[in-house]
């Protein structure tokens, strides 16, 4: 892709000081100076993207890997050198040159900015883009006290890496918090982790639920990855060993969620449910909604954390742990709803905006590769609702059925976390044969045209 | 019962908590919007003016909230701190369990109600299915979608 992976959100109403505001256009920059980094990674043609020489098998990179441990890193390019030989780079040696911009830019911010521990953050952050100390800036980033301006930017998700999903894409992003979105978020939050719940192996769980920190931001600027996948949140850490120690940091971004909602959820609701289906349904209530998906989503990644499943799972990893996060979101909203924290009604706006989210999957997968974990684990839920008959297929969906629906929401929360618990590769392979085919999607094509 | 004979039950606590509220509400908040209003009046133009808007808003919030505390006041109903009883009563807090998993909460007068202090009103539909209950009995409840059994393992 030759454009530029950078998406600007008009915000209104940030409610900042001067010199807040001066730091936020530091930040800002910054993000931006990162695109032309993740341009030099990206590659959708390739599974292992531009991080591994393209003629490098799975098994010589493995096999390279025994003497060098350095080529499987997050943080390292794979070359190969005179001899043919794999060899691994930092990326804060083969990209030094970018990098010391972007990390003059924070430190610029840092020197402006009234917030002590913010202007540690930053100085931090700005080393660690250029000596490569990535760890001690997240760390101190999860741990500090949140503060009302947010920025992330650095080598992150490993989407991209379709081969091992072992290398870190550059990516970034600005934010504001919104108190009023924030405090709202964490009663649902609270509601489910106050739960006392049944775990299928105990040794294995990552328990880190008293350190998770969650905030809703209006957000200013992607770029990199996020400004390609226009994400609508995201957990981090990615290590479970180091969400155990430190603890980890949910963001939504309420302005991409926004973009996507307007773009292509409510869209898809209008294309694919009757039209008699949607007098019950208020747009206000399905926004909601799906602002509640995504927020299930956060939850249920947080619960979900077993410390060896990605080495079991190994490149389908991504496929069942984004899928069982949201589903097991969904199905913690059963409590809520008997509890009286939660309507039939909002739950049933939830239900509606997973199927519509799914198809958005779908849809954004087939102009970015590095989303198809989401799409292919949609559509392993899509096809068990069919299985079930929760939802019908014939002439766009009409009129889902809710008890079946929650019922067969229910029963793959297990099986998911059954699965990545203590599943292995063959476990995995198994689901995604039997109910992961993009035929679900495919029979709804020609009502979703014009939606991109 | 219909509407109008409805008493909102409450802790004396509660019923405290909901005083202070609307004093703050009445004697601080009411005249610091009004003032707040005509500051923005006086930015002119009041079809484009958002500060105005923002705080004709906030107004009409607020007053909603000053009806609603006036009629639960008026309405109120206070219990007794509950000792230790047999069975689940407004007050009690509890201890469940609901398809595997392990809930604890304390049952409160819907205005009480928080989940992020885990008080459940007894309006709700778990609330209303717990009260009488003894501990070691069983019950089913539904709601939509949502099918439980729940199992009163404690009453502390």
């Amino acid at each position: 892709m030759s454009d530029l992976p950078v998406v600007v959100f008009p915000v209104k109403n940030l409610d900042l000081t001067k010199s807040e505001q001066k730091v936020v256009e530091k930040l800002v920059e910054a993000a931006k100076s990162i695109a032309s980094i993740y341009q030099k990674q990206e590659n959708q043609k390739f599974p292992g993207a531009n991080f591994y020489p393209h003629d490098a098998a799975v098994e010589e990179i493995l096999a390279a890997a025994k003497s060098e441990p350095e080529i499987l890193s997050p943080y390292t390019i794979v070359e190969r050198n005179r001899s043919g030989k794999l060899v691994s780079i930092p990326y804060h040696i083969k990209f030094k040159k970018d990098l010391g911009k972007t990390s003059a830019l924070l430190r610029v911010a840092a020197k402006i900015t009234e917030n002590k521990e913010f202007s540690r953050r930053l100085y931090l952050q700005a080393d660690a883009l250029i000596d490569g100390s990535y760890e001690i800036s997240d760390m101190y980033w999860i741990t500090m006290k949140p503060y009302k301006i947010d920025i992330v930017i650095g080598p992150l998700d490993r989407l991209d890496d379709r081969l091992l999903f072992r290398k870190t894409s550059f990516e970034a992003w600005v934010g504001i918090i919104d108190e009023e979105k924030t405090k709202k978020a964490k009663i649902i939050q609270q509601s489910i982790y106050d739960v006392r719940r049944k775990i299928f192996t105990l040794s294995e769980k990552a328990d880190f639920l008293d350190k998770t920190k969650l905030r809703v931001d209006k957000t200013l600027i992607f770029s990199g990855l996020f400004a390609r996948g226009m994400f609508t949140s995201n957990s981090l850490p990615v290590d479970p060993n180091l969400m155990e120690k430190y603890g980890i940091e949910i963001t939504f971004f309420d302005t991409s969620l926004d973009i996507k909602f307007e773009s292509q959820h409510y869209p898809i609701y209008k294309s694919i449910f009757e039209s008699k289906f949607q007098k019950d349904y208020p747009r206000d209530l399905l926004r909601e909604g799906s602002f509640r998906n995504v927020l299930l989503h956060e939850i249920g990644h947080s619960l979900l954390r077993y410390k060896d499943s990605e080495r079991r799972l190994k490149e389908l990893f991504p496929v069942i742990d984004e899928l069982s996060a949201t589903i097991y979101g969904i199905k913690s909203c059963g409590s809520l709803v008997l509890k009286g924290i939660m309507s039939e009604k909002e739950l049933e706006a939830i239900m509606i905006m997973f199927i519509c989210r799914a198809f958005t999957w779908w849809i954004d997968s087939q102009k970015q590769k590095s989303v198809e974990p989401f799409a292919v684990g949609h559509a392993i839920a899509l096809n068990h609702f069919l299985a079930n008959g929760a939802i019908k297929e014939t002439g766009g969906i009409s009129w889902p059925n809710f008890n079946k629906m929650f019922l067969s929401i229910e029963e793959l929360s297990d099986a998911l976390e059954a699965l990545i618990s203590m599943g292995n590769y063959s476990d995995a392979q198994h689901v995604i044969d039997k109910y992961g085919s993009f035929m679900v999607y495919s029979k709804f094509e020609n009502r979703l045209k014009g939606i991109t | 019962m219909p509407f109008m004979d409805k008493k909102f039950i409450l802790t004396r606590q509660g019923l405290t908590s909901l005083k202070s509220e609307y004093d703050e509400l009445t004697k601080v908040k009411r005249s610091q919007i009004i003032k707040r209003i005509q500051i923005a009046r006086e930015f002119g133009d009041l079809s484009e003016n958002s500060e105005y808007d923002a705080a004709k808003e906030e107004q009409s919030l607020l007053e909603t909230r000053i009806t609603q505390l006036e009629d639960v006041l008026k309405r109120a109903q206070i219990i007794e701190p509950v000792k230790k009883a047999d069975f689940v009563v407004i007050g009690s807090t509890v201890v469940v369990e609901m398809n595997d998993e392990v809930h604890k909460f304390s049952i409160v007068g819907s205005m009480e109600a928080d989940p992020t202090e885990s008080k459940i009103s007894n309006e709700s539909p778990v609330g209303k299915a717990l009260l009488g209950l003894q501990v070691g009995e069983t019950i089913e409840v539904s709601v939509g979608p949502v099918k439980s059994k729940i199992k009163l393992l404690e009453i502390q």
